[in-house]
């Protein structure tokens, strides 16, 4: 069977500077009588006070929830909900986003509350308990689910003594008050460290207009960014086990893995794709379609972009075949690292990553976020336009080599969250087991 | 990945349950009902010039949407039957069957189907003889069982070296396919994918061959694969465990009632006669709708898809399901106990498209509990704090009469009761209060929006009208909907809740901390 030849080019949308320094990535798409914008907002969790873990997502969430000094919250909600709007804010590990969306006839409208929440948010009393109660009663809820268990105790250990390891506890989020919002979002909310990326029905000079009048007395920041030492080069290998009573164990296997700077990065897709990425991966055709011991099995590095980012490994399997899973899954991992892929994987997987890559830009908004957020994170110029070509200069060799240099199958952080009594092998045969009592009190997890 | 193929709208429960899915990406569709999709999907004049119908011979839809926004295209196959039109003892066979329908066919996914096909037989016999021992319990002759079991681990390893691992997925991947998935409701079964615009004839030359030369090999560690995403889904997931029992207790006649998956013992029970027995009578064109949404050129689409699917033959038009759930005579409550916090679902029968009611029940539906303005959100979660969140949804299938199910997380140290009587105190404001223009008026501009959301994405496109297409009898559906729900009058609502929300058509189903288990 053959193809007529697909062109495609990259999407590009319109870059522009505002006067105040906010940065602006606009696309017109005129199909559909609809607008979404997104802000990149330079701030995180990774910025907040050990004591007070939790006050970065709470400002996201009161920022929007909380009203602003024109509108209440409740004359907020009634408003957009009443056009069809919505208004989103949020704070993760690493930027703050505050989104909107609305029908075009209601954009004006819309656009005016959006420059309120972001400017003017009212963080109003009541509305930050009802957050803080909120939040706390998410946390006594915690370990309600065994694969989110499993995963926070990884993270947790692989992040030890560093923002990214820690979560809220319910003391944490009693820590925190009002005046610590208000502070937070005055810190870190300015013009010069916010990328707004904008697709839809609109009319970029006319858009320009108005943002210029919405954020015109919008104060550039008089301060840096607080410095964040890197998280702790060397993970101890170890186990960790939390005891729930359930006929399956979550198992997670992993450690520290790349960060976005790095060359090796394209190889590194391409083996990730091989050993756990698609569903033709080892990982899957071994322990799933081989074997039946799992529904989910796969590994990924995930990226970091500020900091070192992870690798990590993960299934499900009854209890009775756990060890069995735990074993084999290290196997097909280190296996990775002893002979080179065969040519049928590596062009599989270079086939695959470069032929999928146009579904990145299926939509407008789509491309101009994947824009905003590659400034936003300091990718190099070129990075996308140069990603295929990239991916298919990676050979068998550097599939092996990046292998070796970055997957470390004897040091391995193992996380399991299941019913031992009923394991295949105790949890001891991967060496010294930690456990880790799961409190209900939602204080987190505490060693025993 | 693809979880954009099926959405949620903002601020609904995740309680209703699509299973299945072939890959690991989504493991479990949470999705919204089709009344909620209704709710958010009626689409305006636009969509009613642009989509293109051409009906086959053998009575396969086809349903066409050109949009040039990027050189890709989805493709969604449809097939109207899913786990309601299973019989008892085939519990689980649809979602085991969407599974099996990866395994490739006569000519992909094997090196030589000639030699293969002895051995598959083989192990069929051999299978069916392990599961009738085993069903004599305690009477079962434990060495026959071994020999039998030895047997079966042989003949699968001799298979075994016929197989080519996962060649339809390769194949896709190869050429840059997204999305490649699956999915089983108790209503229908659908396959899609999304590919780069110019490999579209690759997909009619798989998906034909699906149809016509499946191959069911594997099928038995295949279906240890379906009793590891049971555990993982049902068994070990407080929430999906709540889930079944209380759609368990809330249907005692209906199949609506029973799991998509299958009890354990179903699937245990489950063989490849009983699938293949499926797949024949059923998946066939006359049950089957396709929706292709992108970077097409109609006619040449038509041309394509009859090269490809025109031969095919039809099969059974799948018959209605004869059982009707009897009228509920009186509160039904469960209760889950779980080593997890409280939680809790309450149900009422109610009527199902096209009763006229449905279209009252979107409008409760989105006053109810839709947004920070709802009633229940604005009462328990603001007012009252008694819950963090809450949600309602009309569930578990659409072609057969359902439940109306309301949602909620209890904040501690407010109990499940306290939820409960807020909530029906809410409910009874609908039956006592007129509805607002104005709370009318709200819920017309967000179907206004809605409509053209739902437009913006391909593979968006295709669920809804294939969804449509099989359970409304016409994807016009989706275009008069929103004319429907503008016509409904507030005396309408007051019917409607006083007729169905009330304490005899009620089921409630909960989740009790189990205290910890000491070692």
């Amino acid at each position: 069977m053959t193809f007529p030849p697909l062109t495609f080019e990259i999407p590009k949308s319109q870059r522009i500077q505002l006067s105040n320094g906010l940065t602006l990535f606009v696309m017109e798409d005129h199909e559909l009588p609809i607008v979404s914008l997104t802000a990149y907002v330079n701030t995180g969790s990774i910025y907040e006070p050990a004591e007070k873990c939790g006050l970065a997502g709470l400002t996201g969430a009161v920022m929007r929830s909380g009203g602003t000094t024109d509108y209440p919250p409740e004359k907020l909600d009634a408003d957009l909900e009443f056009m069809a709007s919505a208004i989103e804010a949020s704070i993760g590990s690493d930027v703050g986003n505050v989104s909107l969306t609305t029908l075009t006839k209601n954009l004006d409208k819309t656009l005016q509350m959006f420059s309120q929440v972001m400017l003017h948010p009212a963080f109003r009393e009541d509305r930050v308990t009802l957050a803080k109660n909120r939040t706390i009663e998410g946390l006594r809820r915690q370990n309600d689910n065994p694969k989110a268990v499993a995963d926070r105790e990884l993270i947790k250990t692989l992040y030890a003594g560093h923002p990214l390891g820690r979560y809220p506890t319910i003391e944490t989020v009693r820590n925190i008050q009002r005046e610590d919002l208000v502070a937070f979002h005055q810190r870190y909310f300015h013009p010069d460290r916010t990328i707004l990326a904008v697709a839809g029905d609109v009319k970029t000079d006319d858009l320009v207009k108005k943002l210029e009048a919405l954020f015109a007395g919008w104060k550039k920041s008089d301060e840096p960014l607080p410095t964040v030492a890197a998280p702790a080069a060397e993970v101890p290998p170890q186990v960790l086990f939390a005891r729930k009573e359930i006929n399956q164990s979550a198992i997670r296997l992993g450690h520290l893995g790349i960060i976005k700077d790095n060359p090796d990065i394209y190889a590194i897709r391409v083996m990730d794709y091989i050993l756990g990425g698609g569903f033709t991966s080892r990982l899957t055709t071994e322990i799933r379609s081989n074997q039946g011991l799992a529904y989910s099995v796969y590994s990924r590095f995930d990226v970091g972009r500020r900091f070192i980012g992870t690798f990590i490994a993960e299934t499900e399997t009854k209890s009775e075949s756990t060890a069995k899973a735990i074993t084999l899954m290290r196997d097909i991992i280190a296996g990775m690292t002893r002979a080179p892929v065969s040519d049928q994987e590596l062009e599989l997987a270079k086939d695959s990553i470069v032929n999928a890559f146009i579904f990145g830009f299926v939509k407008p908004d789509a491309v101009v976020n994947q824009q905003a957020r590659l400034e936003y994170y300091g990718y190099p110029p070129g990075f996308l336009e140069n990603y295929r070509s990239n991916i298919a200069k990676v050979t068998k060799e550097d599939v092996l080599r990046v292998a070796r240099k970055y997957l470390h199958p004897d040091a391995m952080v193992l996380s399991v969250v299941g019913r031992d009594t009923a394991f295949d092998k105790p949890l001891s045969t991967f060496g010294r087991v930690t456990e880790i009592k799961l409190d209900t009190a939602g204080n987190g997890a505490l060693p025993k | 990945m693809p979880a954009d193929s099926v959405r949620l709208k903002t601020g609904r429960s995740q309680h209703t349950r699509e299973v299945a899915l072939m890959t690991r990406f989504k493991q479990i569709i949470l999705s919204v009902t089709l009344t909620l999709l209704l709710c958010g999907t009626a689409f305006g004049a636009g969509l009613a010039e642009r989509v293109q119908e051409h009906m086959l011979t053998n009575g396969m839809k086809l349903l066409m949407v050109e949009r040039h926004t990027s050189p890709t295209v989805s493709a969604w196959i449809r097939f109207k039957v899913g786990s309601v039109d299973e019989r008892s003892d085939e519990r689980g066979i649809a979602h085991l069957l969407e599974h099996m329908l990866f395994k490739g066919t006569k000519t992909l996914g094997t090196k030589d189907y000639a030699a293969e096909k002895p051995l598959l037989d083989r192990i069929e016999t051999t299978a069916e003889a392990l599961m009738a021992e085993k069903l004599l319990r305690e009477k079962a002759d434990q060495q026959k069982l071994a020999v039998l079991k030895q047997q079966l681990a042989d003949l699968e390893a001799e298979a075994g070296k016929y197989v080519i691992k996962e060649e339809f997925a390769e194949i896709y991947a190869k050429n840059g396919g997204v999305s490649y998935n699956a999915f089983t409701s108790k209503d229908g079964t659908t396959y899609l994918i999304s590919l780069p615009s110019n490999k579209l004839e690759l997909w009619a030359a798989i998906e034909s061959d699906r149809m016509k030369n499946a191959v069911l090999r594997e099928f038995y560690t295949e279906r240890d694969v379906v009793m590891e995403e049971r555990r993982r889904s049902y068994d070990a997931e407080p929430s999906g465990r709540l889930w079944e029992t209380f759609l368990a207790t809330a249907f005692v006649a209906h199949p609506n009632g029973q799991p998509i998956i299958g009890w354990m013992s179903d699937i245990e029970n489950l063989t490849r006669t009983k699938a293949e027995k499926f797949l024949h009578a059923y998946y066939a064109p006359n049950n089957a709708i396709i929706a292709i949404v992108g970077d097409i050129d109609p006619a040449r689409t038509i041309a394509l898809v009859e090269r490809y699917f025109a031969d095919i033959p039809p099969g059974r038009t799948v018959p209605p399901v004869a059982v009707e759930e009897p009228k509920q005579a009186g509160e039904k409550r469960v209760e889950v106990e779980g080593d997890a916090e409280p939680q809790v679902l309450i149900g009422f029968h109610k009527p199902t498209l096209p009763s006229p009611d449905d279209y009252v029940f979107d409008v409760i539906d989105m006053l109810m509990a839709d947004g920070r303005t709802s009633r229940l959100y604005q009462k328990l979660v603001v007012e009252k704090q008694l819950a963090t969140d809450v949600g309602a949804f009309s569930a578990p299938g659409s072609r057969y009469p359902n439940l109306y199910v309301i949602s909620a997380t209890p904040r501690a140290p407010h109990t499940v009761q306290e939820v409960e009587e807020a909530v029906y105190e809410e409910i009874e404001r609908f039956k006592t209060e007129q509805v607002s223009e104005h709370d009318l008026q709200k819920i017309l501009n967000r179907l206004e929006y809605e409509e053209f959301r739902q437009m913006s994405s391909n593979g968006g496109l295709a669920r809804n009208l294939t969804e449509y297409e099989a359970i409304a009898g016409t994807w016009r559906y989706l275009i008069e909907h929103r004319q429907k729900v503008a016509s409904v009058t507030p005396m309408d609502v007051v019917r409607v809740a006083r007729t169905y929300l009330v304490r005899e058509n009620r089921t409630v189903g909960f989740i009790t901390t189990k205290k910890e288990v000491s070692q």
